[in-house]
């Protein structure tokens, strides 16, 4: 029989606000995922259509150099549309490497059942989703928002002619677009990992979430004869929603030609539906009693 | 100090997953020092566990940790360490990385968590080399241990420890209980589930038996023992005359069985009456036909309370 002497002392020292346990999961998190080569590499080929793109912008501001290379064509013309394409380039490649990184950051700890260790910390549900979900915002910040900013910086800098002031919305529209992109994007592919335990399957997964209602949609349209299940298209959509934010004309095919309202509301639905799914997913009962 | 502020409470709780069954109407209240949840494979132990600690929510019923509830969670989880059964880690860390990384996750400041990740690492006794080498190279017994020292690192007044002892050696299994037995006595509570009764069973102050979902017996083993009446206590007498004490012992009713101790020195006696068994015992000493040297409970341990209440094959008997 134990004799008690009631000397234990519980740890009584300071404790950091709550709102700061998250970026503990977030730190894992980045560690986690840029802890792989293949992140790396992966971050390095996104990066080379801007280096490309600014090549590009060097040769539209240099008025000798534009000469000797292309003859002063016009098709080197820095404008939104340029910036559409950087953006289009850039937020495709950032679904490549979110759906390397994502898997990683969540389907390990499903599948190492490492989450009844980590919620038994004061960290809630929510508070774990959030760590994880900074850690893939700010690893696809990286290839998105970051350089299509600083293009757009080297744009002001390396034009000869009066020109930030006249393009602001492209500045606007390049960060507003990428975040809108990243952060829909990131729910999407926690929801699709917290669901597919093995990470090469989460991988395809994620490719298949976001193409396969595409492919869905089109042969709803086609079939039904309407324009409305287009609206299964993300990519479409996307393309959409970057055209409005950067001011540029519509352009395309018009059937694809949604209001806002109906853009935003597909893309809040998907970004609920991922919620819910993180909701039922992301539990700290272990499956195994005993 | 109030006793639910020292208590650990279950009233009437239920947990079901779906329309399995977890645990069903369990009422306890456990206090400073070892438990240990005995039962078999599937009987609710760990959903006892991560009701404890606040990991799942009861469908019925509630719990209070030291008087405090699981929903709010910066106090609750501050006070319950856990040490899950599962041999699970986050990827890609050391051992200090990942007591560390706990720590701040319970709100320590680096300084402060530095400090309390070696202090639990010395206590657990894994040497400062092994601590900094990656987890996933680690052998059975020191995933063991770090998980342990994750578990006391930021000194919880609930310690829940889940198959603590699997995959031990003997002689860390012997470490881990002398740490166990240390913060029992110092008034922690230590919650444990294990079925390696025969060493527990030397630390714990409690048993709580439970299969099926359902609480069997709870209490002191040797109160619980004493309850189980339908079966008679075995008891070994170590005396100079063992025949002759078989012989006065057989002349009461309610001794049913005895058996000459191998080496001719004792007597295992079973009895459906301890108390009148010692009275007469005293008796047959005072008299001194028969030199008693020591007599031993032989089947008052969690092991033979185990088998008499729950069975080999797990049910109830």
């Amino acid at each position: 029989m134990s004799v008690f002497e009631h000397d234990y002392k519980p740890y009584e020292g300071p404790t950091t606000a709550l709102w700061k346990r998250p970026l503990v999961l977030a730190r894992y998190g980045l560690s986690e995922a840029w802890g792989s080569k293949i992140t790396i590499g992966l971050v390095v080929l996104a990066l080379l259509p801007c280096v490309v793109d600014l090549v590009l912008m060097y040769l539209a501001n240099n008025p000798v150099a534009k000469m000797l290379v292309v003859g002063g064509s016009k098709v080197l013309e820095v404008n939104e549309r340029f910036f559409f394409s950087a953006m289009e380039v850039q937020c495709w490649l950032a679904l490549v490497l979110a759906a390397w990184i994502a898997p990683r950051l969540v389907s390990f700890d499903l599948g190492d059942n490492a989450l009844p260790i980590l919620l038994s910390h004061p960290v809630s549900r929510f508070g774990y989703v959030l760590g994880k979900f900074i850690a893939l915002v700010l690893s696809l910040s990286y290839v998105t928002w970051v350089p299509l900013l600083l293009l757009f910086l080297y744009q002001c800098y390396g034009s000869p002619v009066p020109w930030t002031f006249g393009h602001l919305q492209i500045a606007f529209g390049l960060f507003a677009g990428a975040a809108v992109w990243i952060l829909v994007l990131s729910l999407i592919c926690l929801a699709v990992s917290s669901w597919v335990k093995w990470r090469v399957i989460a991988t395809g997964a994620i490719f298949a979430v976001v193409f396969v209602p595409a492919g869905i949609g089109g042969m709803v349209s086609a079939i039904l004869r309407t324009r409305w299940g287009f609206l299964m298209n993300v990519p479409v959509l996307m393309s959409e929603l970057w055209i409005r934010l950067l001011g540029m004309a519509p352009f395309g095919d018009p059937r694809l030609q949604f209001s806002s309202t109906a853009i935003f509301s597909v893309l809040i639905a998907v970004a609920l539906l991922s919620v819910l799914v993180l909701n039922a997913r992301i539990r700290a009962r272990e499956v195994v009693r005993g | 100090m109030n006793a639910a502020m020292d208590t650990i409470c279950f009233e009437n709780v239920s947990k079901f997953y779906g329309e399995v069954l977890g645990v069903n109407r369990i009422s306890l209240k456990l206090s400073p020092g070892i438990t240990t949840l005995v039962g078999p494979n599937g009987s609710g132990k760990t959903t006892l566990m991560n009701l404890m600690t606040g990991l799942v929510q009861p469908s019925r019923g509630t719990v209070s940790v030291l008087g405090l509830q699981p929903s709010n969670a910066t106090e609750f989880f501050c006070n319950v360490g856990y040490c899950a059964q599962f041999d699970s880690f986050p990827r890609g860390l050391t051992g200090y990385q990942f007591v560390l990384d706990s720590l701040m996750l319970f709100g320590m400041s680096e300084e402060d968590a530095h400090a309390l990740a070696a202090e639990a690492l010395e206590r657990v006794q894994l040497d400062a080399a092994a601590a900094h080498r990656n987890i996933a190279g680690y052998s059975k017994g020191m995933r063991q241990k770090i998980r342990l020292a994750q578990a006391i690192a930021h000194h919880p007044r609930v310690l829940v420890l889940d198959e603590p002892l699997n995959g031990l050696d003997p002689m860390a299994r012997a470490e881990s209980l002398a740490l166990f037995q240390e913060l029992g006595r110092q008034g922690m509570h230590v919650v444990i589930s294990s079925h390696i009764l025969d060493e527990v069973d030397r630390v714990s102050d409690r048993v709580v038996l439970i299969t099926g979902g359902y609480l069997i017996a709870q209490g002191n083993i040797h109160e619980v023992r004493q309850e189980v009446r339908d079966k008679p206590m075995q008891l070994l007498i170590r005396c100079d005359k063992p025949d002759l004490l078989a012989s006065k012992m057989f002349a009461v009713n309610h001794c049913v069985e005895a058996r000459l101790h191998a080496d001719g020195g004792g007597i295992f006696l079973r009895t459906g009456d301890v108390d009148q068994f010692y009275k007469i015992l005293n008796e047959i000493a005072i008299e001194g036909a028969v030199k008693i040297e020591a007599v031993t409970p032989f089947d008052d341990n969690a092991n033979a309370i185990y088998q008499y209440l729950i069975g080999s094959d797990g049910s109830t008997v």
